[in-house]
């Protein structure tokens, strides 16, 4: 046995990757689920399936194309958008088709890498000629896919990479809906300004993960909160791994803030929910970033979890038509309770693209643009209008776990339940 | 501020503990065996999954499960090193990139394993004593922390014990210190180096289940694991139970300073820039001479 590499080269390698792995932490964008000022309207024309047989769909499919992650790590998200996608083409299919033609998807599977993602999208608008895009996820493929389809003049739906994707002078790329971190909030800021001042709390402890999304939810926070007259008392920005959430609590409890926004994702926000226990520190609010959505904040951490405020862009108790016969799809195709908040986008963006289609009367690219620009459109995630920077007026619901189920608490007219506040002691 | 001190340091010091027991199996395969085996992380998040499931499907805690999982690992680790990292040492030309590779290999598929056996969604156990706190004057010391300082003090006094007290463990010591005067003495090298690569594995179950105590998991989680493990090894020096329990002391409690004194933000700047010097004036670690 020989060992030619050094146990000293081997600890500055060891060194090394620390140092990269803290780098992909800060760079990694997962799932991310933001909030809107104006929540959309419910649809005027309904997207549900059809009634009476239409005639079947003639001629060439109409071939449309993308990437998305269906094995790596974001596969689980990954796979729902393309539920999603495959259900609006069926239903699409048994309605008629698309101009009258039948509709091909053609997803790859872009292994969670976004380098993937932006080879893929190219060999589909190249080598695959694709009559259509269909948007990639998450975020980061997203922003990095759409300046691809700029540059190739190709409409593009999708959830977007944040303000900053859509800060680039692109003219083809739509979110509809976006998620948006920077809108993550806009549905608490509402209800906050909703109660009366004495009510409201005073004093706000942010603790932000050290990554883009994170960013893009700290972003308009002291404004808005200023706005409100709660002063910020401490805000910090964390890395993950996060060691040890006793320091960020402790912070908190010594700066006697009473809102404390964990902007994080679900690991680093399950730490400092339980820090929060153990060190009895329990403010008359807790807002939590993208983890509290997700199925596992309840399932995994039971009553603990309860009475924290979020946001989504997307639920599948909202009003729109189409959601609920999505909810019974997800139970009896996918056994799942209702329809998964990426399951709702993905069919969401695909009927952004159809309307787009059907409005213009065309596959022409430009002509696509310039109707969704020009007109309002209905789907499953509400009716939106779009601005030269292919985004909706922000909007964002605000959501409360109750009773382990994850709740729309504002705008009012979206309500599923009474919000709890101020957040009862722990353990009751 | 003297209170956040006092909280900070006390919980860093006790989450100093689990990095420290989940550390110390890495460092001995390394050490003694020349393993770098970077799927030693899959094992403990495999562990950290037993015992969840223990204590969700059966109702036992998953420290009452560690007597079971011990020897289990133990056999697990004997088996991988007669079967693959002896035939690796056989071809190979430098043992530590090629067991570092073999076991990067072995790593992602026991993640995929995992994800098949439990799907990737995040997991966080929630034991009879999860929401328990120990008040000490204003100090609140969380029991799951306590528990976890606990594992890793027995362990590591166990494997000390091991060592010292012995016939095996000074062989053991013998061959990580001087593998061929060992050979020379009539040590069985494969035979020392499978039974201490077999303890290793064997820590890598109690590390998981004192990080699952602390930290949520999934099949993924392994590589974050991993990163915690190179800190402590690069502090402790290879092969040294002391120094990694040492080593992870001292990260837990540098945290927990510079998270009072310091942006959180800046910790792991801290952390690094103390690394990168040690690295430069200690590369043998802290208690190696």
């Amino acid at each position: 046995m020989t060992h030619h590499t050094s146990r000293r080269q081997m600890l500055w390698a060891m060194l090394g990757a620390w140092i990269v792995a803290l780098t992909v932490g800060a760079c990694s964008q997962a799932p991310a689920a933001p909030a809107p000022t104006t929540a959309p309207a419910a649809p005027t024309t309904a997207p549900a399936a059809p009634t009476t047989a239409p005639a079947a769909p003639q001629g060439a499919a109409i071939k449309i194309g993308c990437s998305l992650p269906l094995t790596g790590a974001f596969a689980d998200t990954g796979v729902w958008v393309q539920r999603g996608y495959e259900q609006w083409a069926e239903d699409v299919n048994a309605a008629g088709g698309l101009l009258g033609r039948p509709v091909e998807l053609t997803i790859y599977d872009d292994e969670s890498k976004t380098e993937n993602a932006v080879n893929l999208l190219n060999r589909v608008i190249s080598v695959d000629q694709a009559d259509l895009l269909c948007g990639g996820y998450p975020g980061t493929a997203a922003a990095a896919q759409m300046a691809v389809a700029e540059k190739n003049q190709k409409v593009y739906v999708s959830m977007g990479g944040h303000m900053a994707s859509f800060s680039q002078g692109f003219t083809y790329v739509f979110g509809a809906p976006p998620l948006m971190g920077q809108w993550w909030y806009e549905g608490l800021y509402g209800w906050l300004a909703s109660l009366p001042e004495a009510e409201r709390p005073k004093k706000a402890a942010i603790f932000t993960i050290n990554n883009p999304v994170g960013a893009a939810i700290l972003e308009p926070m002291p404004e808005e909160l200023s706005a409100l007259n709660i002063e910020i008392v401490v805000n910090e920005r964390y890395d993950v791994p996060l060691t040890d959430a006793a320091p960020l609590v402790t912070k908190a409890k010594g700066a006697e803030a009473d809102i404390f926004f964990a902007n994080g994702f679900f690991p680093d926000s399950v730490q400092i929910v339980k820090a929060m226990r153990a060190l009895d520190y329990n403010p008359r609010l807790i807002a939590q970033g993208v983890g509290s959505i997700i199925p596992a904040w309840v399932q995994e951490l039971g009553a603990d979890g309860y009475y924290v405020f979020s946001g989504t862009a997307v639920h599948p108790s909202l009003p729109f038509e189409g959601i609920s016969r999505l909810n019974d799809v997800a139970s009896t195709k996918y056994n799942a309770p209702v329809a998964p908040i990426y399951f709702i986008f993905g069919y969401a963006w695909m009927q952004a693209l159809q309307r787009g289609v059907e409005g213009a009367q065309t596959l022409d690219q430009t002509a696509i643009r310039d109707w969704l620009k020009a007109n309002q459109i209905s789907t499953v995630a509400g009716t939106f209008t779009f601005d030269e920077r292919g985004l909706p007026p922000s909007y964002n619901y605000l959501t409360q776990v109750i009773d382990g189920k994850v709740e729309l608490i504002w705008p009012p007219d979206v309500r599923t339940k009474d919000p709890i506040y101020p957040k009862p002691a722990w353990g009751q | 501020m003297l209170y956040e001190l006092a909280q900070s340091l006390t919980s860093g010091l006790l989450i100093g503990g689990a990095l420290a027991v989940l550390s110390v199996g890495f460092s001995m395969a390394w050490g003694i065996t020349h393993v770098l085996n970077v799927a030693h992380c899959a094992f403990a998040v495999l562990a950290a999954y037993l015992g969840y499931w223990a204590l969700n499907r059966w109702g036992i805690d998953p420290l009452l499960a560690l007597p079971i999982m011990l020897p289990a690992f133990f056999l697990l680790g004997v088996a991988m090193h007669t079967l693959l990292i002896r035939a690796t040492a056989r071809r190979a030309h430098d043992l530590g990139l090629a067991t570092m590779v073999l076991t990067f290999g072995l790593g992602v598929v026991m993640e995929n394993g995992m994800l098949l056996a439990w799907t990737p969604d995040p997991r966080v156990l929630k034991t009879a004593y999860s929401a328990l706190t120990l008040r000490v004057g204003p100090v609140i010391v969380q029991a799951p922390h306590l528990i976890a300082f606990g594992l890793a003090v027995i362990t590591i006094g166990a494997l000390y014990l091991f060592a010292e007290r012995t016939f095996m463990g000074k062989a053991v010591r013998a061959v990580w210190q001087q593998p061929m005067g060992a050979a020379l003495s009539g040590i069985d090298l494969d035979r020392v180096t499978t039974i201490a690569y077999g303890m290793a594995v064997a820590t890598a179950a109690v590390g998981g289940v004192a990080m699952s105590l602390l930290y949520t998991f999934d099949p993924a989680t392994h590589l974050s694991w991993l990163v915690y493990v190179f800190l402590v090894v690069i502090l402790g020096g290879v092969g040294s139970m002391l120094g990694s329990a040492l080593a992870g002391l001292i990260i837990g409690l540098i945290i927990g300073i510079s998270s009072v004194f310091i942006p959180l933000a800046w910790n792991n700047l801290v952390l690094s820039g103390l690394l990168i010097v040690l690295l430069l004036l200690r590369p043998q670690g802290l208690l190696q001479r």
